[in-house]
């Protein structure tokens, strides 16, 4: 047999004959649609978890949970113990908190970069490796490199600080929806923590709360780049898709999961790690994980400016973020 | 134009072209999961251009898919693709003979080749482009072209020549 000829003849038949009876499924349109929206409103969502979470803190914090009453009730042994040292370190971690946070983010979707100082807060999303955008003549921008592709955070828009959401690859940006608070040990500030960083500078807070309703445990001390952490692991939390998202994803649950790597002195992250999984459905299940190394930098003004969205000159708003 | 319009428009433009894409996409990805997966995620980079989009779309939309594809469409982790592969639903029932059982093996094959190579295979050989029409859907130079084709048909070769048709079908040869 001769194999240079035949092995391309052979592939050429081979391929129709695997595809063949693949028939593309009816409403493949709407459904790409769904996913578009979709894609949008975990964005929106994840932007907004932050504010969420410095809500649900700052209510806590208001209430007087962080006073380590209900955590000893609920946990005993070590874990009560770590969870009394940890609270007792609260209000000189709060101190620590005036720093600016800068997280570097890799994981399943692509790289980004989150800076977060009290109100304001940048998450970028970069193209990294991967083709994270075609242009109108199909050829991808930014491949191989580390450019931005979307960002959404905070701008001053009229003099006033405002969420926004901005794509840089078509020039577009839109006004971010209204913000709708979640509390600290709810499914929703679960589920985000998910996803990308929640944007928040008041992570001790957030620890204390969900350590103290039992939503997350100490698990462990590990070392990370020569320092000790304290491993805390958020519960996680499965929630039955939408029929709209299950549809288009072709699959029925959602879970999230999150670990921190705080640092026992400052009670701050050094590391981040979540993961969202979706499964129970007809496709293969499928699970993203993201890993965020954190930085607490010093708030110079240079500092504090990064963690602010500019808008470039140029750029058209538009009505909403699904619009880009 | 509302989202709802663009929707359907695209929905007109799919409704002769969507089962051939779906064939292109299963073979760049493997299964027929995930090249739904990508034919989607192509989709929806169209959709969101609809509007601006000058120039024929279809060209647009085939440019995305091969290059998403060569990116190594990112959401597809290489031990994920090959476990697919193994009960993809895709597979045509058994034949009788060697040559016919080889056939399928070699596109099963191509998973195991680098997303590049794999893309200017199904360019080369379903789409049946000469190298320097695969160059421009790609955007490479032809000699890139020329190379990835060279090297794919090569590894797969070497694959073909250790395939035994018991792999797939568990009967003995002669």
């Amino acid at each position: 047999m001769d194999m240079k000829t035949d092995v391309e003849e052979l592939l050429r038949d081979g391929m129709g004959r695997f595809t063949e009876g693949v028939r593309a499924p009816a409403g493949l349109a709407a459904s790409v649609s769904q996913r578009h929206r979709r894609r949008v409103a975990v964005r929106v969502s994840a932007a907004c978890g932050g504010v969420a979470a410095v809500a649900a803190a700052a209510t806590l914090v208001a209430v007087g949970l962080p006073g380590g009453g209900p955590a000893t009730t609920h946990h005993a042994g070590t874990q009560a113990r770590t969870v009394t040292y940890l609270v007792s370190r609260v209000k000189q971690a709060l101190a620590n908190e005036h720093r600016v946070f800068y997280g570097r983010t890799n994981g399943t979707d692509g790289p980004s970069i989150t800076w977060v100082y009290g109100p304001r807060s940048r998450w970028e999303e970069l193209t990294g490796t991967s083709c994270g955008h075609a242009l109108p003549n199909g050829d991808c921008t930014h491949q191989d490199g580390s450019e931005r592709y979307l960002a959404q955070g905070t701008a001053r828009v009229g003099g006033k600080l405002t969420g926004v959401y901005v794509t840089y690859y078509n020039r577009k940006w839109s006004l971010s929806p209204e913000i709708v608070p979640a509390n600290a040990c709810s499914t929703t500030a679960r589920m985000e923590m998910s996803g990308v960083p929640v944007p928040t500078s008041h992570w001790s807070s957030f620890i204390d709360a969900t350590l103290a309703c039992g939503t997350a445990s100490v698990t462990g001390h590990v070392w990370i780049d020569g320092q000790e952490t304290t491993k805390i692991t958020g519960a996680p939390v499965t929630e039955r898709m939408q029929p709209g998202e299950a549809k288009a994803l072709g699959e029925k649950w959602t879970r999230g999961e999150w670990t921190l790597y705080v640092n026992p002195k400052t009670f701050l992250p050094v590391r981040i790690v979540s993961a969202t999984s979706t499964f129970g459905g007809p496709r293969a299940s499928y699970k993203g994980v993201l890993v965020t190394d954190v930085r607490w930098l010093k708030p110079t003004a240079a500092n504090i400016a990064k963690a602010t969205i500019t808008i470039p000159p140029g750029f058209r708003q538009v009505a909403s973020p699904a619009s880009q | 134009m509302t989202n709802d319009r663009a929707v359907a428009e695209l929905e007109e433009f799919l409704a002769e072209r969507a089962d051939r894409l779906l064939r292109t996409a299963v073979l760049l990805t493997g299964s027929r999961e995930s090249g739904q997966d990508l034919l989607q995620t192509a989709l929806e980079r169209l959709l969101r251009h609809w509007r601006t989009l000058s120039g024929d779309p279809e060209g647009y939309l085939r440019r995305t898919l091969y290059n998403l594809a060569a990116d190594g469409f990112r959401r597809q982790g290489r031990l994920r693709l090959k476990l697919q592969l193994l009960r993809a639903d895709t597979r045509p029932p058994p034949d009788v003979t060697a040559q016919v059982d080889l056939r399928d093996a070699l596109v099963r094959m191509l998973v195991q080749l680098p997303p590049r190579q794999r893309a200017v295979l199904v360019l080369r050989y379903w789409e049946q482009l000469s190298e320097a029409e695969t160059a421009a859907v790609l955007g490479w130079p032809e000699g890139t072209v020329k190379s990835a084709a060279s090297r794919g048909l090569r590894r797969l070769r070497e694959l073909a020549e250790g395939w035994q048709p018991t792999e797939l079908h568990g009967t003995k040869r002669g």
